[in-house]
């Protein structure tokens, strides 16, 4: 059932989707959650290489769980520590090996920003990008999008707040990117000025009309949200540490601040939490961030069924 | 006056001219002369720190029997906005009228320091789109912008 456009396809970044792909994206994943026997062993003739030179949990764990489901055969690489990296080869040379291994598919996470772009174009293989540096996680965006197609029923009109860590953190562009293919999506911005959103986002959103905000200010930021995106704020972004002390408490999401916002606002974070979100939010209705982790599974057993053809 | 004592004028070639004062090394990385070099009849001089009326002080790169192409002419005039490219044949000057690329391919290295572009030994270049409305170059690769009057710091070195 390989979707038309997306056979040995590179997932690299969002911006590369268009809205019908993403919708098809979604489609698939329903179907997957619906018929889950119909993809089943669809894939047994299929290798797909895992190799994560980063940590990682619900990425490496829901595409460990996606091939498994559809019956692949796995080739895992999941510790920089007891690979050539660290003896210096290159990505380059990596890639090539694992190609050798008469692979299908490689799903790659590394800390240099662009390695998976550069990847694609050392292999004639689907590369799909599990997290590159600080700049795209599109898998997740993916995932993101689909939890607020299910929670919301529409993404369009979404008017979503972004909270944390903006600057750094991967999550926050690569569905800033996929939002501004949907209809009339407002975007708020909210962080401490050292952690917002790069320009390159905010130019990207500029050129496709989309409707942002940045502000540095969080509960005045709630009102009208539909959904608030938090991510964490680390403390060694910050030259001074006590830049960090003072503004940290500014930037925690409880339900003292949810109160300012709809009944029906949700939350979503890419997890792990540390302090940034109460656990208090945990067993209120606008805790989404659980089932969005649980939707890593059907999103990527949809992606890898529509690169291989399953 | 002092620039016409320092050198005379060429009967074919390529002048580059109003180079910001010590940065015709720049330019000529930016140029690749190193592949111009192997050519017999060439010849080069290039001029620092004369006498400018615009520019209080300026650099003159002259190309002697060399005709840059245009797309090198582009990339110089992209990092050096104020920069003139006279094309010289039989002693007369035509003035060029750059345009601006859309994409510059190597020459330019990433600012982003994490970029795979800036990975030791991998065997990768670099590619930038322009966004001449932003006034600033983006890394194919990592996404990360370059504003145009940064460029100079990041041109590749040899």
């Amino acid at each position: 059932m390989a979707g038309q456009g997306f056979l040995n396809r590179d997932i690299l970044s969002t911006k590369d989707f268009s809205r019908a792909e993403l919708d098809l994206i979604f489609n698939t994943a329903k179907d997957v959650e619906e018929n889950p026997g119909r993809y089943r062993n669809t894939l047994t003739d299929k290798r797909v290489a895992l190799l994560f030179l980063e940590p990682s949990t619900r990425t490496y764990g829901s595409f460990e769980a996606s091939a498994v489901n559809l019956g692949c055969k796995i080739l895992s690489n999941r510790n920089p520590a007891v690979t050539s990296i660290t003896k210096g080869e290159t990505l380059h040379d990596t890639i090539k090996m694992i190609e050798s291994y008469d692979t299908d598919c490689i799903i790659l996470r590394d800390r240099r920003m662009g390695s998976s772009r550069f990847a694609a174009e050392v292999t004639d293989l689907p590369v799909i990008n599990g997290g590159s540096g600080s700049r795209e996680h599109p898998t997740q965006a993916m995932l993101d999008l689909y939890t607020i197609l299910k929670e919301r029923g529409e993404i369009d009109r979404v008017s979503m707040g972004f909270v944390g860590d903006l600057r750094y953190g991967r999550t926050c562009s690569s569905l800033s990117y996929a939002l501004a293919g949907f209809d009339d999506v407002e975007i708020s911005f909210i962080a401490p000025p050292i952690l917002q959103v790069r320009r390159e986002v905010e130019i990207y959103l500029e050129q496709r009309g989309v409707s942002y905000t940045k502000s540095t200010e969080l509960r005045g930021a709630i009102p009208g949200l539909d959904v608030l995106y938090v991510t964490r704020i680390q403390k060694e972004r910050f030259p001074d540490p006590t830049d960090y002390e003072r503004i940290k408490g500014s930037y925690v999401v409880d339900n003292s601040v949810l109160a300012l916002g709809e009944e029906g606002l949700g939350v979503m974070h890419p997890l792990p939490r540390v302090d940034e979100l109460s656990p208090e939010v945990d067993s209120t209705g606008h805790a989404w961030y659980f089932s969005q982790a649980a939707n890593g599974v059907p999103v990527r057993t949809a992606l890898l069924s529509l690169v291989l053809g399953g | 006056m002092e620039n016409q004592l320092l050198v005379r004028k060429i009967e074919n070639g390529t002048v580059i001219d109003h180079v910001p004062a010590w940065h015709s090394e720049m330019v000529l990385r930016l140029l690749d002369v190193e592949k111009i070099r192997v050519m017999a009849d060439f010849s080069m001089v290039s001029l620092n720190n004369v006498p400018s009326r615009k520019h209080g002080r300026k650099d003159v790169i002259k190309l002697n029997n060399y005709h840059l192409d245009e797309g090198n002419a582009d990339l110089v005039c992209l990092v050096y906005p104020a920069v003139t490219i006279n094309y010289i044949e039989d002693w007369e000057p035509r003035k060029y009228r750059p345009k601006i690329p859309e994409l510059v391919v190597g020459r330019i290295r990433c600012p982003e320091v994490n970029c795979i572009t800036n990975s030791p030994r991998e065997p990768i270049g670099t590619r930038f789109r322009v966004l001449p409305g932003f006034k600033a170059l983006q890394c194919e690769y990592c996404d990360s912008l370059l504003d145009f009057e940064k460029m100079p710091e990041y041109v590749k070195g040899k």
